[in-house]
């Protein structure tokens, strides 16, 4: 009867879905597009250039973000400013060999561990800040989204490579394993909480309230299981990270798959046998916060973890602009007690200042009050605009007091 | 088919989430419209071919007007989302079925244009749609609005008249089902009693309208009347009575439930119907209106902005 009274009575959103079976390998891509925006070139990297699978192509001056490999053996066949673009060719057998390094054995500890997985791809930012209690989060990201399961489950060996790794680079003191309720699962040494599966229970800010029963206290910290899967996988094979998990899913069909970095959309939903058909849309990321791609030779990145097809005519069409019509279902349903009524009319007249007053740095970004919207306005896209504007705007501040305070 | 080729599709664009619970405007006003249709039949049994004229006299003219509106402002025709409908008929609703055509038509235009054009549209308004119509021609034409001196070829009695004029003993003996079966004088679709609390509590479970307010205002009505009627059960009517006389279930859960007007997080809902039922009863015992409910919403949906503002800090409490 509890949900019977409530706008949000979606039986998706449900985390758990029961899933054991181990991930299948994805495609080998014909072609892949890397992005390579901030990125130094390697050596040698150029176009017409034959690159093998797990050579190194570009840099990061950053330790927070993974170095780029090849994920195939090819011909890079453009470079542009944003991307790297290579056509797989068949491997002659004398190709080279990138040579396992065992980081178990290898020993390294601390941030020297850190800069060694960097320099294996491994966009170590996503490992959790430094924190006296981290939370690994056991929940499907987003709804729909269903490798979390098996990762825990079937992949047991990764997730104890990564565990051991993650425990070497000495980020925080306790760990925390939280995962749905009524799940069964253990490991040695690592303490588990259960924690009710509903969206938006998966992000972390809501996480950790659901640990710890405290909002944003001190001292904790989040890491999700896509990143230590990526961790433990870069730990058990010994290459450099060239690929990820994700989800592919229609309304009928989905599946956990490893796929190559910067593999196509459109080979991935052929290869998971999804066909497209005009207006449909294409999703990369979970359904609820994700974006739509516009072309499907768009790439996937590291990061996604899930890439989804919506079916023309399954959700009612936005239709034009559309004003609030002041349901209150959005202020209802926000995770984060704010009113994303009032947000998204700021943003619509440009008022980000008054976002900001009303707190829009609090929203947690779950897509649930445009999911809920009767007037089917684009809420989410509306408060994440005003954002972007208040980010922009204080990073002009700082620029010119930096240049007062130099003058 | 295969989907290498870039642009073998035609792919849509748009804006996260790509999920949605499937609830729109339209289908929003069907629900209501389907929860209205028992009290519609039941209004035409009860008072015959002229209450379904006003009501279809109501709805023709408001949309007519609505059109018209949107047409003069530049604005995209968007009467086929039924709101317009919906706001008619309640306005109807709450006539009595002897209505004169020209009051029905002015009202119904002054629903479409004071209660929801002039503020800006669907959503804007501060004041329920259908009752600032009302509350306009009730304040000119008093007398051709109460149903008790209009409806004059029926056997039926006006209970609230009898209850004000007569005191609580003459009232004791209406049975409560006649109430609810819409055997007494009142207005056309708000006396049918029964069938709009099926339609109220059929909005409710689905989510529709909030039943914090239709749950508050209730309360409001029965605690109210409660204390009135313990302390003095001869002068004072008993909770029921109030429940199923006038518009009350009309009221409470179509009418103070418009999102409009009334406030949005639960606590502020919960106090908006309170107060809203509490002053129905206030109206009814020492106002010189026998319904009182139009006007108690009017007057809580003033304060409905005041309500929302009792708001919980938001996530991590700044
Ligand atoms: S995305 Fe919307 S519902 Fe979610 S926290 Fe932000 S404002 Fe609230
Ligand atoms: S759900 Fe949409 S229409 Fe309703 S109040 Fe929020 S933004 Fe406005």
């Amino acid at each position: 009867m509890k949900q019977r009274f409530q706008i949000l009575n979606d039986p998706r959103f449900h985390l758990v879905y029961g899933i054991s079976q181990r991930f299948s390998d994805g495609p080998s891509p014909s072609k892949v597009r890397l992005n390579r925006e901030g990125f130094t070139l390697a050596q040698n990297v150029k176009k017409k250039a034959v690159v093998h699978s797990g050579m190194l192509l570009a840099e990061h001056p950053s330790i927070e973000k993974g170095d780029l490999f090849s994920p195939i053996y090819g011909e890079i066949t453009e470079i542009n400013e944003r991307s790297i673009f290579i056509s797989a060719l068949p491997q002659p057998p004398d190709t080279p060999e990138v040579e396992p390094v065992d980081l178990l054995q290898e020993g390294l500890e601390g941030d020297e561990l850190v800069m060694r997985c960097k320099k294996m791809g491994l966009n170590t930012r996503s490992l959790g800040c430094r924190c006296e209690t981290l939370i690994i989060n056991g929940l499907n990201p987003d709804p729909g989204v269903t490798w979390t399961e098996p990762m825990l489950n079937s992949h047991i060996r990764t997730f104890h490579a990564a565990m051991e790794l993650h425990r070497r680079m000495g980020r925080f003191k306790n760990v925390i394993l939280a995962i749905p309720q009524g799940s069964h699962l253990s490991y040695d040494g690592v303490k588990t909480v259960h924690v009710p599966a509903e969206y938006p229970n998966s992000l972390n800010p809501l996480l950790i309230k659901n640990v710890t029963g405290e909002e944003n206290p001190e001292g904790f910290g989040c890491i999700g299981l896509h990143n230590l899967w990526s961790l433990g996988r870069v730990g058990r094979t010994g290459l450099p990270l060239t690929e990820t998990v994700i989800t592919i899913g229609s309304y009928e069909h989905s599946g956990n798959y490893i796929v190559k970095d910067g593999s196509t959309v459109g080979e991935l939903l052929d290869f998971a046998r999804i066909a497209l058909k005009d207006h449909d849309t294409v999703v990369r990321g979970g359904p609820l916060r994700g974006e739509s791609v516009d072309r499907l030779d768009r790439s996937i990145t590291k990061g996604t973890y899930g890439l989804f097809v919506v079916e023309a005519g399954t959700i009612p069409p936005m239709e034009g602009h559309s004003s609030c019509i002041n349901c209150g279902a959005c202020v209802l349903i926000c995770p984060a007690r704010l009113s994303p009524s009032n947000l998204s009319r700021y943003a619509e007249f440009a008022l980000h200042e008054r976002c900001r007053k009303e707190h829009i740095d609090i929203c947690m970004d779950c897509g649930l009050c445009g999911y809920v919207c009767i007037a089917r306005r684009p809420v989410l896209q509306y408060i994440r605009l005003a954002k972007q504007k208040l980010a922009e705007k204080d990073a002009q501040k700082q620029r010119e007091e930096i240049k007062i305070t130099s003058a | 088919m295969s989907n290498t080729s870039p642009t073998s599709v035609l792919l849509s664009v748009s804006a996260s989430p790509f999920w949605h619970c499937g609830r729109t405007v339209r289908a929003h006003r069907y629900h209501t419209l389907l929860a209205l249709l028992p009290a519609v039949l039941l209004a035409i049994w009860h008072w015959g071919l002229p209450a379904a004229r006003v009501m279809a006299l109501a709805i023709v003219t408001g949309v007519a007007v609505e059109a018209l509106c949107q047409r003069l402002m530049g604005r995209e025709l968007s009467i086929d989302d039924f709101s317009g409908v919906v706001a008619c008929l309640l306005f109807a609703f709450l006539l009595p079925a002897a209505s004169p055509w020209w009051l029905v038509m002015l009202g119904a235009t002054l629903c479409i244009t004071l209660g929801k054009m002039a503020f800006g549209g669907l959503g804007a308004n501060p004041l329920n749609t259908s009752l600032v119509g009302w509350a306009l021609l009730y304040v000119s034409w008093p007398v051709l609005m109460d149903p008790n001196a209009m409806q004059l070829t029926t056997q039926y009695i006006d209970p609230l008249v009898r209850l004000k004029y007569f005191g609580a003993e003459s009232v004791a003996s209406i049975s409560l089902t006649d109430l609810l079966l819409g055997k007494q004088i009142g207005a056309l679709g708000a006396s049918q009693t029964l069938a709009l609390l099926l339609g109220g509590i059929y909005l409710a479970t689905r989510g529709i309208i909030r039943w914090e307010i239709s749950a508050g205002f209730i309360m409001g009505v029965v605690v109210m009347a409660a204390i009135f009627h313990t302390v003095n059960p001869v002068q004072y009517a008993s909770p029921f009575f109030h429940m199923l006389t006038g518009s009350t279930i009309l009221g409470a859960f179509f009418l103070a439930t418009e999102p409009a007007s009334s406030p949005d997080r639960q606590i502020p809902m919960m106090f908006y119907g309170l107060l809203g039922g509490a002053m129905v009863i206030i109206i009814r015992i020492f106002g010189e209106y026998t319904d009182g409910v139009p006007f108690a919403i009017l007057l809580v949906n003033l304060l409905s902005p005041l309500l929302d503002s009792i708001r919980p800090k938001p996530f991590g409490g700044k």
